[in-house]
């Protein structure tokens, strides 16, 4: 079943003086049980995504999409309380920069124990009941790596290093055991032990608790070692989706294809320095988009046809837009 | 052959106001003694807290050593004087977000070195901003963006630029790799490649992504609290790590790749 269902959503802001679509008609669905990568080069509006999800906007930008549901509920009618509910109890989202999400003058105990819903503690005194509290923060705090939870617990998040800030997020997520889980880049910069502990956690609470995750990042072999489908986005629009194993066997989009060459990695026979294959240029800015096609200018199987933006098409679940897409006979 | 770089037993030993900065109040780094050579990658790897930025700044001067040395072709630096050596060995860190000043433009900022270490008229120096920025993959309208309207990755190649911008013979980078996106990574190592082939610039880099690592580095040092506890050629390093701590790490990633 389709637990978040995106379609088509478009977000307008205003960035140097002019209104552009920083995203453009996304689609993207999160099944129940669910991992899905969500990957795409930086400054692609992965994080814009995850705001729009959250409802984490500024009121001056203007959303608009097709479908922005959680669970058959339309997001963006409902009202703030509704929707804020469902953030705290069903979706819990891991904002990118910890530091910023973080309260910096509250102890992480009194931010934890905060966000533990109230129905998880038992009835008792209220003495009892804090126990309780923080017995549950303590549990989540060990169980997501953090090693000395007893001294880091009373701690300011400026007085911890960055990467216990980020064990830490992810603890105040996971702690109202949320349905789906959006995670905007949570190892970022994580040594491969502490990567590896947290992926195994999070593959773990999705094979046992049902997790579904919506895990951003662009750390590819940390995704093709979770995720069962991706969604690719480039310049605000989202070009390819499908199971994972398809995309990495026969990506259908050119940019699909470069990102899977980027990972050395991935190429066992890669001689070492010899030059990675690399698509060139760079993602343009908002205030110079191409017309059709965004990837246009740098597509290596650009034609004529691609100054017409590419409908979403798809073979299967398989979805894609590119008017020469790449393997489709073999599909 | 001189090599470019040596350093000689270099130490640093937290003194008590450091004390809030470093894992434990008996953490002591070192002594290192590492030689580099020109057009040479050196990549540090280590787990979190086990010193391996403090290792690059001592390198680059941004913190002063307890005792050793370090000579750049020859010439023993000195430790109280960073000017010097700032326009020969150029660091470029980590939260870019942190090393970046909010309140003055892409451009100015990617300037400043220039101004501060250069003789350059204004119009030789836009013209060097602009083309570094082309060099980093950014666009010439990134010269008047501010900073929050750069995405992380955009930030952190801001952040390569500035140190590119004075030619320098030597780049210490702490997680270079980490915020940027697959195609401009990609793009990255291989301008780095090239300018190593180019200029023979020498790069010492810290990163948790070892199968960068892997591909472009020389020699790999493995660092496990404040001392190096392994050095050797990359492919012998991850062919046959030897102590528990390179193993460690290098089957971790090993472990990743076989889902
Ligand atoms: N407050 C803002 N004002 C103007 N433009 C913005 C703002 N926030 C983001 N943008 C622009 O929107 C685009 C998408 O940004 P976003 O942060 O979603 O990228 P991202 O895909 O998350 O990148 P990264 O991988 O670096 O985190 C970028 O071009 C960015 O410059
Ligand atoms: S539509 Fe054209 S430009 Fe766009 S990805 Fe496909 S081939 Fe390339
Ligand atoms: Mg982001």
């Amino acid at each position: 079943m389709i637990i978040l269902d995106i379609k088509n959503l478009t977000l307008e802001i205003e960035s140097n003086g002019v209104l552009v679509k920083a995203l453009d008609k996304v689609s993207l669905t999160i099944q129940e049980n669910e991992i899905r990568a969500l990957v795409g080069e930086s400054g692609s509006g992965k994080s814009l995504i995850v705001r729009a999800i959250s409802g984490a906007l500024p009121p001056q930008w203007i959303v608009t999409a097709d479908r922005l549901t959680w669970r058959g509920q339309n997001l963006l009618s409902m009202t703030r309380a509704q929707r804020q509910a469902i953030m705290r109890r069903d979706i819990a989202v891991i904002f990118q920069d910890p530091l910023a999400s973080l309260d910096p003058s509250a102890t992480l105990k009194d931010q934890l124990v905060e966000s533990i819903p109230q129905e998880f503690i038992p009835k008792g005194w209220p003495w009892q009941r804090r126990k309780a509290r923080l017995r549950i923060a303590q549990q989540i705090m060990r169980k997501v790596g953090i090693k000395d939870v007893h001294a880091a617990i009373n701690k300011y998040p400026h007085e911890l290093s960055l990467d216990i800030c980020q064990k830490f997020m992810i603890a105040m997520a996971l702690v109202s055991q949320p349905t789906l889980l959006i995670a905007d880049d949570p190892t970022r910069g994580m040594e491969t032990n502490t990567k590896q502990q947290i992926l195994t956690l999070l593959a773990q609470l999705n094979k046992t608790r049902n997790l579904s995750i919506l895990f951003v990042s662009h750390d590819l072999i940390a995704i093709s070692a979770m995720a069962h489908s991706m969604t690719v986005l480039y310049c605000g629009q989202s070009v390819e989706s499908g199971k994972m194993k398809a995309m990495r066997r026969r990506p259908l989009h050119p940019y699909t294809k470069a990102l899977m060459d980027s990972a050395p990695s991935f190429s066992p026979d890669l001689i070492p320095k010899s030059p990675l294959v690399a698509m060139d240029g760079t993602i343009p800015t908002l205030q110079h988009l191409p017309i059709g096609c965004r990837l246009g200018p740098r597509c290596p199987r650009a034609a004529k046809e691609c100054v017409q933006v590419p409908e979403e098409r798809s073979i299967n679940e398989h979805k894609y837009r590119c008017h020469y897409p790449m393997h489709v006979e073999s599909v | 052959m001189i090599p470019l770089l040596s350093i000689n037993q270099l130490t640093f030993k937290p003194t008590k106001k450091w004390e809030f900065m470093v894992p434990s109040t008996d953490f002591v780094l070192g002594p290192v003694d590492l030689t580099i050579n020109k057009g040479e990658s050196i990549a540090i790897i280590g787990q979190n807290d086990s010193g391996k930025s403090l290792l690059a700044k001592l390198i680059v001067g941004a913190v002063t050593p307890t005792s050793g040395q370090i000579s750049l072709n020859g010439q023993q630096l000195d430790p109280n004087n960073t000017k010097a050596r700032a326009s020969d060995i150029r660091m470029m860190f980590r939260q870019s977000s942190e090393s970046l000043n909010p309140g003055i433009s892409i451009g100015t900022m990617i300037e400043e070195p220039l101004r501060l270490n250069t003789q350059l008229s204004p119009e030789m120096r836009l013209e060097k901003v602009l083309k570094t920025l082309t060099l980093v993959g950014l666009m010439p309208d990134h010269y008047y963006f501010y900073k929050h309207m750069l995405s992380e990755g955009q930030q952190q190649r801001v952040a390569l630029a500035r140190a590119l911008i004075l030619d320098p013979q030597v780049i210490v980078a702490d997680e270079p790799f980490a915020a940027l996106d697959p195609s401009v990574r990609s793009q990255t190592v291989n301008l780095l490649l090239t300018l190593q082939a180019e200029l023979g610039l020498a790069f010492i880099f810290i990163s948790h992504n070892l199968g960068i690592v892997r591909h472009m580095s020389d020699r790999t040092i493995v660092m496990n609290e404040g001392q190096v506890v392994e050095v050797k050629d990359t492919q012998a390093m991850f062919a046959d790590p030897e102590h528990p701590s390179s193993q460690k790490l290098i089957n971790a990633h090993k472990a990743l790749l076989t889902y």
